[in-house]
């Protein structure tokens, strides 16, 4: 109780505009980093004490949060901010750590395109201080003690479960836990040895592996077929959106859509829409809708739709009209340049929708 | 002042250089630039923590006329090389909330969000067109022969120099109906909604450099108070000289309505560098002026980081003398002289050379 009050008076006292630029936490910050750049008043950031590679192209990075880190359930996710040649860019990574272990743990996989996950690869070394964002995400463990657990992990999508298996493990759980991990090689397959040490330890656990090189794809009969009582399962899934669909649907058709619970991660870019296609632009704010054609304006778009988003000069000079857009892919009609990664400034008098897009507004 | 016409094809590909050079700098944006300006943060904001800390711990003439000019140093450097340009949205790329363009606030009373208003939306995109961009004299002075001669202007030598002083307020009122609010036209709600935001930072500026900082120093507090006050003259005055040599300079082009209706993006790069002068100097000198040297850079591209601004100034220079259009530059005193001369030539009533009198 003393804490959260000596918190919130504190927050208070940093908010006060009378005080600035005593209070200016940004300034304070960048002093504070001189001696830890690990510190911070107002941000969540972690030094990395450990790096290590999982496989060939994946990579665990082992955090100490500083003390902003307010803890996580397991199976969410957390933002995390790296600057690639000036620009912040941020993407999300679900946490393998345990969730009251003193560290976290992400684990990246290395995309072909990807700026972020390449650019951990190749700069996050030993050392290093990442700014993180608040851990989101509702893909947890069901409150309610299940018989049976299932644990379905396609590619990086074992990472969240791996979060949940141990948080099983150590709330002493009694029922059967089966952990099938998909990748494409035995090579490829993340935690290993760490897998088999929690089997070793926990007998109620059993690992399977499927890999896709050799025994191809997993289709939901097949997976059927070699589990019989899947319909016992609390169901744990996680992979790509292609392969968490078929499954859902599978579990759905059966009457046991309840019973599982899915988080998909999509590695693909949103697909361009073609010329004179409409795009559905949503806004997260005021969650309203609307529509707009390629090679149109977004600001002219949602002023037909009847919206009013801040604008200025609409002639792309004055940036009145900039927005965050979440996700999607638009084009500078100035400029021609396309910018297709998540949470990217954008112009809206002089940007056109080339997919369906998210805008915070 | 003969208006320079070039014809349509000519327009067409004056347009696509200029495009030109702004693509290749938006590819080649990066470390550098965020580089830059973070150290820029980092210079204005030690120089602010020496200068207060001189000033209010100090107690020789020496150390607060030191201090003085520590703290007039970070509030140019904050408002000019850092504000002005985060607020134009020149590190938006960056993706830095510390660097948003919209939420930036500076050191100033001007309200940050009437300012990029009037700033960024009214002079920018309508730069020099009588009637509609208030910096063509400030609603204060006659700064072009085409602006109808007003008795207030006999004054203008003299009225010059208190808005120079008192610059930041002239600033701050910027975005303001005066018109309307003299007239006594305005509701109630209205007058709150114009004058609320920039009565409110006069407060908290107030409030700083007038009250917390002197209660802090105690005894010292009359140093620290003058002190703070010297700091924000000199840095009006500063940034209304470097502010004035931008668009007041002879053979500087004002515009009306009229002639820039439909006007393609060309014609408004054409009116930009027709409207717009640069000075020339050090590179201390600059990045004191937040790179308004290079105002004629600056007004084509205004959301460009202006530190690039002198690395581009060939290219446009060039591209002036291609197109036969003058590029107007020169040493900054030469340039503020010019100023000068034309505030005391245009307080008396005169004719502009081409013809009739245009409105305000």
């Amino acid at each position: 109780m003393q804490s959260t009050v000596s918190k919130r008076s504190s927050n208070h006292w940093l908010k006060s505009e009378w005080l600035a630029p005593l209070n200016d936490t940004a300034a304070i910050d960048d002093l504070l980093s001189l001696v830890n750049p690990a510190w911070s008043l107002s941000e969540i950031r972690a030094r990395v004490v450990g790096v290590v590679d999982e496989t060939a192209d994946t990579r665990s990075f082992i955090l100490e949060p500083n003390r902003r880190w307010p803890g996580f359930v397991a199976g969410q996710y957390v933002p995390v901010f790296v600057e690639v040649n000036g620009r912040r860019e941020q993407r999300c990574y679900s946490l393998s750590s345990a969730p009251g272990a003193e560290r976290l743990r992400i684990t990246v996989k290395r995309q072909a395109q990807g700026r972020v996950s390449n650019a951990l690869h190749d700069q996050i070394k030993r050392g290093d201080v990442l700014t993180l964002g608040a851990p989101e995400g509702d893909f947890t463990l069901p409150l309610d003690a299940q018989p049976k657990t299932l644990f379905l992990g396609a590619g990086s999508g074992v990472t969240p479960l791996m979060a949940q298996l141990q948080q099983l493990h150590a709330a002493g759980y009694v029922g059967a836990v089966r952990f099938i991990q998909i990748c494409r090689s035995s090579e490829d397959a993340i935690f290993r040895d760490e897998l088999n040490a929690l089997a070793a330890a926990w007998p109620a656990l059993t690992l399977e592996y499927h890999y896709t090189a050799t025994a191809g794809r997993l289709t939901p009969e097949a997976l059927m077929e070699q589990l019989p009582d899947y319909a016992d399962y609390q169901t744990m899934l996680c992979g790509p959106a292609g392969f968490t669909a078929d499954i859902q649907a599978a579990w759905n058709a059966h009457g046991i859509g309840h019973q599982l619970k899915s988080e998909a991660f999509s590695l693909e870019l949103p697909p361009p829409v073609g010329d004179g296609i409409e795009a559905e632009v949503r806004c997260s704010r005021t969650e309203q809708l609307f529509t707009a054609k390629s090679g149109r304006p977004l600001l002219a778009e949602a002023e037909t739709a009847g919206l009013s988003p801040r604008h200025g000069c609409r002639i792309g000079i004055c940036h009145s009209c900039k927005c965050i857009k979440r996700s999607g892919s638009v084009q500078n009609l100035l400029t021609g340049e396309i910018s297709d990664a998540p949470n990217e400034a954008i112009q809206l008098c002089v940007s056109a929708a080339r997919s369906d897009l998210v805008l915070d507004l | 002042m003969t208006a320079i016409t070039l014809t349509p094809q000519q327009l067409e590909s004056f347009q696509a250089e200029l495009d030109q050079i702004r693509d290749d700098v938006r590819k080649d944006l990066g470390e550098r630039d965020a580089r830059h300006i973070r150290r820029m943060v980092r210079i204005a904001r030690g120089s602010a923590i020496a200068g207060r800390s001189l000033l209010m711990f100090g107690f020789t003439p020496i150390s607060w006329v030191l201090g003085v000019a520590a703290l007039s140093t970070a509030k140019i450097l904050e408002n000019m090389e850092v504000g002005h340009n985060v607020m134009h949205g020149q590190y938006d790329w960056m993706n830095d909330p510390k660097l948003d363009g919209q939420t930036y606030d500076w050191d100033n009373v001007a309200d940050a969000e009437q300012w990029r208003h009037s700033h960024n939306v009214m002079h920018h995109t309508y730069t020099n067109i009588l009637g509609k961009d208030k910096d063509v004299g400030y609603g204060l002075l006659r700064v072009d022969e085409q602006q109808r001669w007003k008795p207030k202007h006999l004054i203008q030598p003299v009225s010059n120099v208190g808005l120079s002083l008192l610059f930041q307020y002239g600033v701050g009122v910027h975005d303001i109906d005066w018109g309307k609010a003299l007239k006594g036209q305005m509701t109630r709600a209205e007058y709150k909604r114009q004058f609320g935001p920039f009565l409110k930072k006069i407060g908290r500026q107030w409030g700083k450099d007038y009250v917390l900082f002197p209660a802090l120093a105690l005894w010292n507090a009359p140093r620290v108070f003058a002190g703070n006050l010297a700091a924000n003259l000199i840095r009006n005055v500063w940034s209304n000289v470097v502010i004035f040599c931008g668009h007041f300079p002879e053979g500087s082009q004002v515009f009306t309505e009229e002639q820039t209706r439909n006007e393609t993006r060309g014609q408004w790069y054409l009116r930009q560098m027709q409207g717009s002068c640069n000075f020339e100097g050090s590179r201390l000198l600059h990045i004191m002026s937040g790179h308004l040297s290079h105002q004629i850079e600056h007004h084509l591209f205004p959301d460009l980081p202006a530190h690039r601004y002198p690395e581009i100034a060939p290219k446009v220079q060039a591209i002036c003398e291609k197109y036969g259009l003058r590029y107007n530059t020169g040493s900054f005193l030469g340039q503020y002289f010019s100023v000068l001369k034309a505030n005391f030539r245009l307080a008396l009533p005169s004719r502009p050379a081409g013809g009739k009198l245009q409105p305000a």
